[in-house]
């Protein structure tokens, strides 16, 4: 058993006929961390998640989930929201939930119980005993996200949970992950939509054409792209182009340019010394959109080559 | 928990969920009473059809032209003679028509009267009578020569045949008859493939609900596909569990009230093995024939994409159900030779056949024997199934066999 990773994966490679979707992943989750595959449409996040989860098995690679070789030896400790959501339609949400639940080896007393405490917290109190298909599709989606937590599981793992949600909802999706967290969990979540990668991600890895392209923190993310410099002039006038760094972009009175690798200090100095003068001035990082954006442009080529 | 825990438990939820799903719904009261229905049908059709065959039986004859001295000596041979008969199969109503002046063209006249149909027709001396008869009246024919013979009998004693009184026993063997081992065998091969033919073909299309749901994906994360296909076979054998114990209490009910003498027609069913044990085994075997053919269902409807596809698979279900019945019976009629062993050996056909061995041969280390051979099959057959659905449907490899797991972990 490998107490420090929740799950590992190496050199994981998938291939669908000729084409290698998953092309040699390396994936190590801390135990008690908020994981985030991020990657675009049709990177192989979803078949990676499926790879590790052992519904279908690599070509190529190993992995380990929860300390076990084979994935299903863990598969009561694991709780599970595919991308493509679905319930028994016949089902009470109640029992859809204890279902799930007896799934992992909850019993189905405890199952129902839970499911009732559960629907309450997210706000479904009133859906309880409604079959799904009375419900709506983001109250369905909600009854099986309760579903893949109602037995408490070490490992969360959601494909794209925040697609289809309100955002109401998808704050309240937010809350329980990092609930789940707080209680000791590991949660590895897969998402094209960064902002909520930013706000809950320990760790992350960034998945294009099949291959990992980054792997740490979201702020190692952010520091592979310089600051920008946002700096306005006290006096505007074209001629200061001539002082501030090639790549400054006019935008209205304001100026904007990566920050210099020598910092910016000499540059204010030469710009005090022009008589332009500091209206404002602010030194910002850029955002995880722009690093995702970068990342997976830079190997956009790569990938069309791979595809090819 | 060990491995094998968590599989049957895992396999248990599944067949609990299917069970519970298909039970508790209104479709399923037309399902319990479907045979009601078909049997009403049958009913009310056996009525019409036996209103319009009496009405015709009604009108068929057989005619005696004989002198008016001997109508009547004819008509209690006729009264005795039909005693032996029971109703469905006696002659058709005697008439005795005295002579005309051509009693040969009489005769023949009598098959053309529209009033009624005649189905022979004797005329001349007893001792030598002349006995026309339509197409299907050969019997009636026999029965007119009989009755001659019995008149003339009866009027050279005397006018009467003699009386006796016979004392009748009805013995009961303390062994079985080779008919009864025969009528057992045929009874129990007859029964699994007519309750097989019923309720394992609704096997083949409950993977569908899995795939057209999206649950499938929750499943196979959480539960091994043999698990599921397992649970699922199973939840299915308890629904017809349940209607097979349903429709035998009804019958056996019925059984109870029914005649003596009918009681003694099932009494002659006298299986090599013994009663109590035949009916263990027909429940063996029953039930292993369902998961054999459920298994094989459930694996080429899994891989079904559409409901026309599913519906497409019953012809096919149904000629291979009616070839392994097929097979069996050839088996079971001709105990011990090749093909009694080949059907005995070939997975699907083994229940049926044995089955049949039960009836007709006493041992039963044979027996043991073949239901390890066919829960090996259903064991195969579920695993491959789940295999080709884990390769075509959810395009992954087949997962790692367990003796490179080991050969790896070593």
């Amino acid at each position: 058993m490998n107490d420090e990773w929740a799950v590992t994966a190496s050199g994981i490679v998938k291939r669908f006929g000729d084409r290698r979707v998953v092309d040699g992943v390396d994936i190590m989750v801390p135990r008690g961390s908020v994981y985030g595959v991020l990657g675009p449409n049709g990177a192989g996040k979803t078949t990676t998640l499926r790879m590790l989860l052992g519904i279908i098995e690599p070509d190529e690679g190993s992995r380990t989930l929860l300390g076990h070789d084979n994935p299903r030896d863990a598969s009561d400790q694991v709780g599970y929201l595919p991308e493509e959501r679905g319930l028994y339609p016949a089902m009470k949400a109640r029992e859809a939930i204890a279902f799930l639940g007896a799934l992992r080896g909850l019993d189905w007393k405890t199952g129902r119980e839970r499911a009732v405490v559960l629907m309450e917290a997210a706000g479904l109190g009133h859906a309880v005993d409604e079959k799904i298909r009375k419900l709506s599709k983001g109250m369905a989606q909600l009854v099986q996200l309760l579903g893949s937590v109602v037995h408490q599981p070490d490992l969360l793992v959601l494909d794209e949970p925040f697609s289809g949600l309100d955002p109401v909802n998808q704050e309240r999706l937010e809350a329980l992950i990092l609930n789940e967290r707080d209680r000791g969990a590991t949660i590895l979540f897969s998402t094209h939509i960064m902002s909520h990668a930013e706000r809950l991600c320990d760790r992350l890895a960034i998945i294009a054409g099949g291959k990992r392209r980054f792997e740490g923190t979201v702020a190692d993310a952010r520091g592979i792209l310089p600051q920008r410099v946002h700096y306005t002039p006290h006096r505007p006038d074209p001629a200061i182009r001539g002082v501030l760094p090639m790549d400054a972009m006019q935008d209205g009175d304001s100026w904007r340019f990566e920050l210099p690798n020598e910092g910016i200090e000499s540059l204010l100095v030469r710009l005090i010394d022009a008589g332009y003068g500091i209206s404002g001035l602010s030194i910002e990082r850029p955002g995880l959109h722009e690093a995702f954006v970068r990342i997976v442009g830079q190997h956009g080529d790569v990938a069309k080559e791979d595809a090819a | 928990m060990s491995r094998f825990r968590r599989t049957l438990r895992q396999t248990f939820t599944i067949a609990r969920r299917d069970f519970i799903a298909t039970v508790f719904t209104p479709i399923f009261l037309l399902f319990l009473f479907a045979p009601l229905i078909m049997g009403s049908f049958g009913a009310i059709g056996g009525m019409g059809a036996a209103s319009v065959s009496g009405g015709a039986q009604d009108k068929t004859r057989i005619i005696a032209i004989v002198p008016a001295a001997t109508s009547r000596p004819i008509a209690e041979a006729d009264t005795r003679l039909r005693g032996m008969f029971r109703d469905d199969e006696a002659p058709p109503g005697l008439t005795t028509v005295a002579p005309s002046a051509d009693p040969a063209a009489q005769a023949r006249a009598a098959f053309e009267t529209k009033d009624i149909d005649a189905s022979a027709v004797l005329y001349g001396p007893l001792n030598a009578p002349q006995i026309l008869y339509g197409p299907r009246g050969a019997r009636s024919a026999d029965y007119l020569g009989m009755l001659a013979q019995t008149t003339l009998a009866a009027q050279k004693l005397g006018g009467t045949l003699p009386t006796i009184a016979a004392t009748k026993t009805q013995i009961t063997r303390s062994t079985t008859s080779v008919g009864g081992q025969h009528q057992s065998a045929f009874f129990a091969v007859f029964g699994i493939f007519f309750l097989t033919l019923f309720l394992s073909g609704q096997v083949v299309g409950t993977m569908a609900e899995e795939r057209n749901n999206k649950v499938i994906e929750v499943l196979a994360a959480a539960v091994p596909l043999e698990s599921v296909f397992f649970g699922k076979l199973i939840g299915m054998f308890g629904v017809a569990v349940l209607f097979v114990a349903f429709w035998g209490t009804v019958v056996t009910q019925i059984t109870s009230l029914m005649p003596a003498a009918a009681a003694v027609a099932l009494g002659d069913l006298t299986p090599a093995v013994g009663a109590p044990m035949f009916a263990l085994l027909f429940a063996a075997y029953f039930s292993m024939a369902y998961l054999l053919l459920g298994s094989v269902f459930l694996g080429v409807g899994a891989q079904a994409t559409t409901m026309r596809e599913i519906q497409m698979l019953s012809l096919p279900i149904t000629i291979l159900q009616v070839a392994m019945f097929g097979l069996s019976s050839a088996a079971v009629s001709h105990p011990g030779s090749w093909i009694a062993t080949a059907a005995e050996l070939f997975p699907l056909s083994s229940p049926f056949a044995m089955a049949g061995r039960a009836a007709n041969s006493p041992e039963l280390w044979p027996h043991v024997a073949a239901l390890a051979w066919q829960a090996l099959w259903v064991t195969i057959f579920i695993t491959v199934g789940a295999r080709l659905f884990r390769r075509g449907v959810l395009q992954s490899g087949s997962a790692r066999p367990f003796w490179r797991r080991k050969a790896k972990a070593v």
